[in-house]
C-alpha cells in the first residue's frame, strides 16, 4: 500500500516538473496523449483488474464523454471546465444503465455484451446525422483559450491525478477489497456477505466516470469528435495497456499507457509495418510476461513476505 | 410480397456463410474456452489465399478451395500448438489478448503484402441469373451455398461419427477425464482449432467468390460470428447454423424494409436481448455461470 502510494506520488512529482524540462511541442503532445491513456487504462483497470470481468466495451464511455463535451461546447457554448465534468456525469448515467444490464452476466458473455453495447453506440453515432452529425463528426470544438500544449498538459495531468486519487481511494476502501474478494472467489465472497453485483456495479460506474472525463478532455484537445471514438481500436489499446502493464495494480496501467503510447509513436517510423510489429509485440508480451511489466519490479517488502508467485493485489489485504 | 421472398432468399444465402463461419468459432469456444478474436482474420485469409490461388496462380476453383482448406488447417494447427497452447490454463483474458494481438498482426501483415484493394475470387461458374418463380439467384450463389451446406454437413459428420469427433466431444465434456481415458487432448485442441479455422476460411473464400475479399474485413466478421454464436448458444452446433440463418434473414429484412444504414445494429441488438432473457442462447442446454 505504502509502496504503491509512494511510487504514485513520485510519478506525480516527475509529471508536474516535466514541462519545465521539455519545451518541444511534439514531445509535449506525446506526454498529453500518454496521460490521456493513463486515465483510460486506469479506469478500465478498475473493471478488468479489480472486479475481474473483462470489458470490451469501455470505449463506449470514452465516446459518450467525448460527444457530450463536443455537443455541449458546440451547441450551448459551455466552457471547458463545465463540459468535462458534465461529460463524466453523462458517462455515469450510461455506466449505470449498461452496467446494470451487463454485470448480470459473467465470463465470455460479459465480454461480448459489453462489446455489443459499444458497437451499438458506434453505429448510432455514425448514423444519427441530426444529432451527432453522423460520419462527418463534430468539428471546431472550442479549445477554451488554451493555446499551447503546456496548458493542455496541466489540464490532463490534473484529470489524471484526480483519476488515480479516486482509483486509489476506491481500491483501498472496503468496496475495493470486497471487489477483490469477488474476483478471487465469488462464492466465498457471497458467503461472507459481500454483494458481488453491487460492488461490480460501483467499480464499473467509477470506471465509466473516469473514461467520460477522459473523453471530454479528448474532445477539447483534438477539437474533433467522430464515430471513431467508439472504435474497437481504442478498446484494444486500453486492454493492451492494462494487461501489458499489469492488471490489478495501480502502477501497471500507468506504465502500460506510457510504454504503449511511446512504442506506437516509435513504430510510426516504420510506416505500414507499424501495426504488424505492434500485434507481434502484444503476442510476445502475453507469452513471456503474462503478469505485466509490474511483475518485474516487485516491491521489496512483499518479496520478503511472500516467496513464489506474484499476486499484486495481495498488498491491499495486508 | 415478391420482394419478401427475394429478401428471404438473399438473407438465407448470406446467413449460410454466417453459419459456416460461426460454426468454426463455436467449436473453438465450446471445446477450448478460447474467445478467438482472430477468427475474422482467418476468414479474411481464406478469401485472400483463395484470390491468390485462383486469380494470381490461375488454378481451378475447386483445386484452390482444397488448397485453402489444407493451408488454413495447417495454419490453425500451428497457431494452436505454438501460441494458444502456451496460455491454455491462464483463463480467458490471456487467450483474448493473444488472439487480439494475432488479429492485429494478421490483418496488417496482409495489408502490407497485398494492399487494401478488394480481391475477387474467380468462381467456378458464370454469374448467369436463375429464375425460381419470383426469386432471382445466380448460379454462382447456388453453387457456393451448396458447397457451404456440404461443409456444414461434413463437419457435423466428422464430429458425430469419427473417432476424432468422439475424442473432441469427450474433451468438450471433461478434459481431465478425457486425458485419463488416454485421449491426447493437446492434439484434439489443435485439431479443433484447425477445423474451426478451416470452416472460417472456406466461408471467407466462398463469400469472396460472390462479393470480394478485403484485408480489413476481419473485425466485422469476428463480431458477426460472435453475434451468431451468442444467438445459437456457445458451443451449440445446430445453434450456430440456425443463428447464422436468423441473422442473415434479419439483416436482409431490415435492409429491405427499414434502412440500409443501420443494418449492422440488428445483430448487436439481438445479442443484447438474447443475453438478457436467455443467456444460454436459443439452443444450448447448459448455462455457464461464474
Amino acid at each position: 500500500m505504502h509502496f504503491e502510494r509512494n511510487v504514485l506520488l513520485a510519478m506525480l512529482a516527475a509529471a508536474v516538473l516535466l514541462p519545465l524540462v521539455v519545451a518541444d511541442q511534439y514531445l509535449l503532445h506525446l506526454a498529453v496523449m500518454a496521460l490521456f491513456y493513463v486515465i483510460l487504462a486506469s479506469s478500465l483497470n478498475l473493471v478488468v483488474g479489480y472486479v475481474g470481468e473483462f470489458s470490451l466495451g469501455h470505449t463506449a464511455f470514452l465516446g459518450v464523454g467525448a460527444y457530450t463535451a463536443a455537443l455541449l461546447s458546440n451547441r450551448l457554448g459551455l466552457p471547458m471546465w463545465a463540459t468535462i465534468p458534465l461529460a463524466g456525469v453523462t458517462a455515469v448515467v450510461f455506466g449505470c444503465a449498461i452496467g446494470a444490464i451487463t454485470l448480470r452476466l459473467q465470463g465470455p458473455y460479459f465480454v461480448i455484451i459489453t462489446l455489443a453495447f459499444s458497437e451499438v453506440l458506434r453505429i448510432i453515432a455514425g448514423n444519427w446525422v441530426a444529432f451527432t452529425n453522423g460520419p462527418m463528426g463534430l468539428a471546431g470544438i472550442s479549445q477554451g483559450g488554451i493555446g499551447d500544449k503546456r496548458g493542455f498538459y496541466y489540464v490532463v495531468l490534473a484529470l489524471a491525478a484526480l483519476s488515480l486519487y479516486l482509483c486509489y481511494r476506491f481500491v483501498y476502501s472496503n468496496i475495493g477489497r470486497g471487489a477483490v474478494s469477488v474476483r478471487e472467489n465469488r462464492y466465498v465472497a457471497q458467503s461472507i456477505g459481500v454483494n458481488p453485483f453491487g460492488l461490480a456495479l460501483r467499480a464499473f460506474v467509477l470506471g465509466a466516470f473516469l473514461a467520460g472525463l477522459a473523453g471530454g478532455f479528448y474532445a477539447h484537445y483534438i477539437s474533433f469528435v467522430g464515430p471513431e471514438v467508439f472504435n474497437f481500436a481504442f478498446t484494444a489499446s486500453m486492454i493492451i495497456m492494462v494487461l501489458m502493464g499489469g492488471k490489478g495494480t495501480l502502477i501497471g496501467p500507468i506504465l502500460g499507457a506510457v510504454i504503449v503510447t511511446v512504442l506506437e509513436e516509435r513504430l510510426r517510423q516504420t510506416q505500414e509495418l507499424r501495426l504488424t510489429l505492434f500485434g507481434l509485440i502484444v503476442i510476445l508480451v502475453v507469452l513471456f510476461l503474462p503478469r505485466g511489466i509490474v511483475s518485474l519490479m516487485r516491491p521489496r517488502r512483499e518479496q520478503r513476505g511472500e516467496i513464489g508467485r506474484m499476486v499484486p493485489v495481495k498488498e491491499g489485504a495486508t | 410480397m415478391d420482394l419478401f421472398l427475394q429478401f428471404l432468399t438473399n438473407g438465407l444465402v448470406v446467413g449460410a456463410f454466417y453459419a459456416l463461419s460461426a460454426l468454426g468459432l463455436t467449436l473453438i469456444f465450446g471445446l477450448m474456452r478460447v474467445v478467438n478474436f482472430a477468427h475474422g482474420e482467418i476468414y479474411m485469409l481464406g478469401g485472400v489465399t483463395g484470390w491468390f490461388f485462383t486469380s494470381a496462380l490461375g488454378l481451378n476453383f475447386f483445386a484452390a478451395l482444397a488448397l485453402v482448406i489444407v493451408s488454413m488447417a495447417v495454419l490453425g494447427w500451428l497457431v494452436d500448438r505454438f501460441l494458444i497452447e502456451r496460455v491454455r490454463d491462464q483463463g480467458e483474458e490471456a487467450g483474448i489478448l493473444l488472439t487480439i494481438g494475432l488479429s492485429i498482426f494478421l490483418a496488417n501483415l496482409t495489408l502490407l503484402v497485398v494492399g487494401p484493394a478488394p480481391m475477387k475470387v474467380v468462381g467456378p461458374l458464370t454469374e448467369g441469373p436463375v429464375f425460381l418463380g419470383p426469386v432471382v439467384l445466380t448460379k454462382l450463389r447456388i453453387v457456393a451455398v451448396a458447397i457451404g451446406i456440404i461443409l456444414i454437413v461434413g463437419a457435423n459428420l466428422l464430429i458425430r461419427k469419427t473417432r476424432l469427433g468422439q475424442a473432441m466431444r469427450a474433451t468438450f465434456q471433461d478434459p481431465m477425464a478425457a486425458r485419463l481415458a488416454g485421449i491426447r487432448t493437446d492434439h484434439i485442441y489443435a485439431c479443433t482449432f484447425a477445423l474451426g479455422c478451416t470452416l472460417a476460411a472456406t466461408a471467407g473464400m466462398l463469400l469472396a467468390s460472390i462479393y470480394s475479399a478485403q484485408a480489413s474485413i476481419g473485425g466485422l466478421v469476428s463480431l458477426k460470428s460472435f453475434v451468431v454464436v451468442i444467438l445459437g448458444g456457445m458451443g451449440s452446433f445446430p445453434g450456430a447454423v440456425v443463428g447464422g440463418l436468423l441473422l442473415g434473414v434479419a439483416e436482409a429484412m431490415w435492409g429491405g424494409y427499414v434502412a440500409t444504414g443501420m443494418v449492422d445494429i440488428i445483430g448487436f441488438a439481438l445479442v443484447i436481448v438474447i443475453l438478457l432473457f436467455r443467456p444460454q442462447g436459443l439452443f444450448a442446454t447448459r448455462v455457464e455461470r461464474a
